[in-house]
């Protein structure tokens, strides 16, 4: 009794929720099959809204409002010393326990709209709070819709196509912290900035496609390093004087669906410009410094992704996808003080398995490199991390998350640095109408 | 000599646009079919999603971007049935003629009566729903007739020259379904009244057609595993009311509803829901055909 009474509600409930249907749906239970399909082949067609226009609660899907969303991650953690480097939308653990950084932070909130904004073009704005540090802009890019010859522009403030970590949201994310090389090569926010995009879709059997980008990248506020790739360092003029200097990349991605079950994803990334200002200063005791590398420098990217996802789960709910990135920088001249040595090749990548084991369940594996090859101001530092993920549903997960991190002294090997360990804790929900994603 | 050098031209260049085949690409398999049945010679179409697959969960692959590039006509489902993949897709393939509300655009919702629109205020705790109405709707022959005459009319804009060839197939259509209508008929006058427990609340215009009492779900909130507690409760019910039977579409995972149907004494029907859900079938009538013979076996 006690089951059956909710159950009965339940079905009480949900069929008041919804519509009796219209009085005109279907045809009259008298009339035959061969009726219906005569009345419905010769009546006008349909050309009714969606929804009836005499409820006001339908009414509100014809708004021509933006979408809007909310998605917030809150994240607590503990960690066992300071990581090498933090992403901008890392967590930051603001308290302590004992001697150890721990903390429970909003790691970051973002607030979407998107809307079509005539026949022409489409537009986007995605505004964060990262870690309760005030509002910014992530992105706010409009993008052609109507252009000819294959081609579409985006411009704005927006992520670049560089890689394929780069240009994702927080919440798209299969580990709580963003790779390394991420962070070491394109700065703490990424390669985002002020800047046009031409993309082209090569004419071609499969998915190829080729876009180039122009940043403006200034010097960043009340901080003296670069917090993306390019730009002018505050600390060399002056955050006052400094102008935004270019930025350029350009972009290859290509796209094989092996199998029904199996898809291959690849690309091939440039980029000219400032590199950020982290580095670090050889010595007994490794110190690595948020400084600038004004030194301009040329940035190279693979990327590759490789999925397996059966087309339906009626055999179960396994897939498994290998994300791989590797970037190799060139330095044009050497690092000036503090840091030293050649101007490179330095580089560094991650690779990462992340499988569906189950409906509801994700697991994750990710190796992080940088100092592939190494120089003496990118000392070989390595994280290993997990990654275990509940979904509640589609609109809300559960994340644990434990990395493992180690920077080497000069001239020796991987793992061969003091250990640094940080467990975290990542509740994300997601609240209102986000599109969907690129694959 | 030169407005006659230009009517030249644009003369020229309409019979080179009639000679080319209209390209229709359509969001699931039985669209591509309803479209053939339609356009004939006179069309290639392509669907983006297999019958064999969710049609909520289609991957948007960028080949698919390929596609959709090429589309004089995208016939999609619409009722958000597509909002999780196809939007990045459209964006993606530069092809104006297939935005929103474009010529090339057939929303083919709006052919028919949406079911299950919600007259109250609607949030997420219900789960993944549709707030505009249930889009499972291309199964009953009447909503395929519609459909079909909806392709048609917009076919015969896009191709003012075939509006009789286009308007010749769809009367062939519906005489081919009207010789069927009879044994279709026969064979769901002993499902009328017949309770039954869906997986998901996907054959709502299914149950409308032959008249099936739908008493439970054992998806109760859309994309949400049901709990062990729901599960309960609908084993209970099915046991005091009486259904016979477990409907799942091909491409679910039959695990959790082989558990209900095993516990309640009901059978499990494995069913299809869309063209190309097995290889046997391939077009519309074989997909009414095969539905009907595993709702009466």
């Amino acid at each position: 009794m006690k089951r059956v009474l909710p159950f009965t509600l339940t079905l009480l409930v949900a069929s008041g929720a919804f519509a009796q249907e219209p009085p005109d749906a279907g045809a009259p239970a008298s009339s035959s099959l061969a009726d219906e399909l005569d009345l419905a082949a010769g009546t006008p067609s349909k050309a009714a809204p969606v929804v009836p226009p005499q409820s006001p609660v339908s009414r509100a899907f014809q708004s021509l409002n933006p979408d809007i969303s909310v998605i917030a991650d809150v994240t607590a953690g503990l960690a066992r010393g300071p990581s090498y480097s933090t992403a901008g939308d890392d967590p930051v653990l603001s308290h302590a326990v004992g001697e150890l950084p721990a903390g429970l932070t909003a790691q970051e909130v973002e607030i979407g709209f998107q809307s079509v904004v005539d026949p022409y073009f489409k537009a986007e704005l995605y505004l964060t709070i990262p870690n309760q540090s005030g509002l910014e802009v992530e992105e706010a890019v409009v993008t052609t819709t109507s252009l000819p010859a294959n081609l579409q522009a985006r411009t704005g403030l927006f992520r670049s196509a560089f890689g394929r970590n780069n240009g994702q949201h927080l919440h798209v994310q299969e580990f709580t912290r963003r790779p390394l090389v991420n962070e070491a090569y394109l700065g703490v926010d990424g390669l985002r900035a002020p800047g046009a995009q031409l993309s082209w879709l090569v004419p071609a059997p499969f998915f190829l496609q080729l876009s180039g980008e122009v940043f403006a990248v200034g010097a960043p506020e009340g901080s003296p390093h670069l917090s993306t790739f390019g730009g002018t360092p505050a600390s060399s003029k002056g955050a006052s004087a400094a102008g935004p200097s270019l930025t350029g990349t350009a972009e290859l991605k290509a796209f094989f669906p092996a199998t029904e079950s199996l898809s291959v994803s690849a690309g091939l990334n440039v980029a000219r410009g400032t590199s950020p200002g982290l580095g670090c200063v050889p010595g007994p005791v490794v110190l690595c410094l948020d400084v600038a590398l004004p030194s301009p420098s040329t940035l190279g990217a693979f990327d590759l992704y490789v999925k397996y996802k059966p087309p339906n789960v009626a055999g179960g709910y396994f897939a498994l996808a290998w994300t791989t990135e590797v970037f190799v920088r060139q330095l044009d001249g050497p690092p000036t003080l503090p840091l030293s040595g050649t101007p490179g090749p330095d580089g560094g990548l991650y690779t990462q398995l992340v499988a569906q084991v189950a409906r509801r369940w994700l697991v994750g594996l990710r190796e992080d490199l940088l100092g592939t090859p190494s120089t003496g101001y990118m000392p070989r530092t390595q994280r290993t991390s997990l990654s275990v993920t509940y979904l509640f549903s589609e609109f809300a997960r559960l994340r644990a998350y434990g990395e493992r991190e180690t920077t080497a002294p000069p001239g020796l090997g991987f793992f061969s640095g003091p250990p640094v360990s940080a467990a975290y804790l990542q509740l994300e929900v997601s609240m209102g109408a986000h599109g969907a994603h690129a694959f | 000599m030169t407005r006659t050098l230009l009517a030249l031209f644009l003369l020229g260049s309409l019979g080179a646009f009639a000679d080319e085949p209209l390209h229709v690409v359509t969001t699931i398999e039985t669209f591509a079919d309803l479209a053939r049945s339609i356009g004939g010679d006179q069309v290639e179409v392509k669907s983006l999603s297999h019958g064999y697959q969710d049609p909520h969960f289609v991957e948007a692959k960028p080949n698919l971007m390929v596609v959709l590039n090429r589309a004089d006509v995208l016939a999609r489902v619409g009722l958000d049935l597509e909002i999780g993949w196809l939007p990045p897709l459209v964006t993606g393939s530069r092809n104006e003629k297939i935005l929103p509300g474009q010529s090339g655009d057939i929303d083919c919702s709006q052919f028919i009566d949406p079911l299950d629109v919600p007259t109250t205020k609607v949030d997420r705790s219900q789960g993944d729903i549709h707030p505009a109405g249930n889009p499972h709707y291309w199964i009953p022959p009447v909503n395929a007739v519609r459909i079909a005459k909806g392709m048609m009319e917009r076919f015969s804009q896009l191709r003012p020259g075939s509006k009789e060839y286009f308007a010749q197939r769809f009367q062939a259509f519906v005489a081919d379904l009207k010789t069927r209508a009879v044994k279709w008929e026969a064979l769901a006058r002993p499902l009328a009244g017949a309770k039954v427990v869906t997986y998901h609340k996907s054959w709502s215009y299914v149950s409308k057609w032959l008249k099936l009492d739908e008493v439970g779900y054992v998806e109760n909130r859309p994309g949400i595993p049901p709990s062990p507690d729901h599960l309960a409760q609908l084993i209970t019910t099915m046991k005091a009311v009486g259904a016979k039977k477990v409907i799942v579409e091909t491409f679910y995972n039959r695990a959790i509803a082989d558990e209900v149907a095993e516990q309640a004494g009901a059978t499990l029907v494995s069913a299809p829901s869309n063209v190309g859900a097995s290889k046997d079938i391939t077009t519309y009538p074989q997909l009414v055909d095969a539905l009907l013979a595993a709702l009466t076996k």
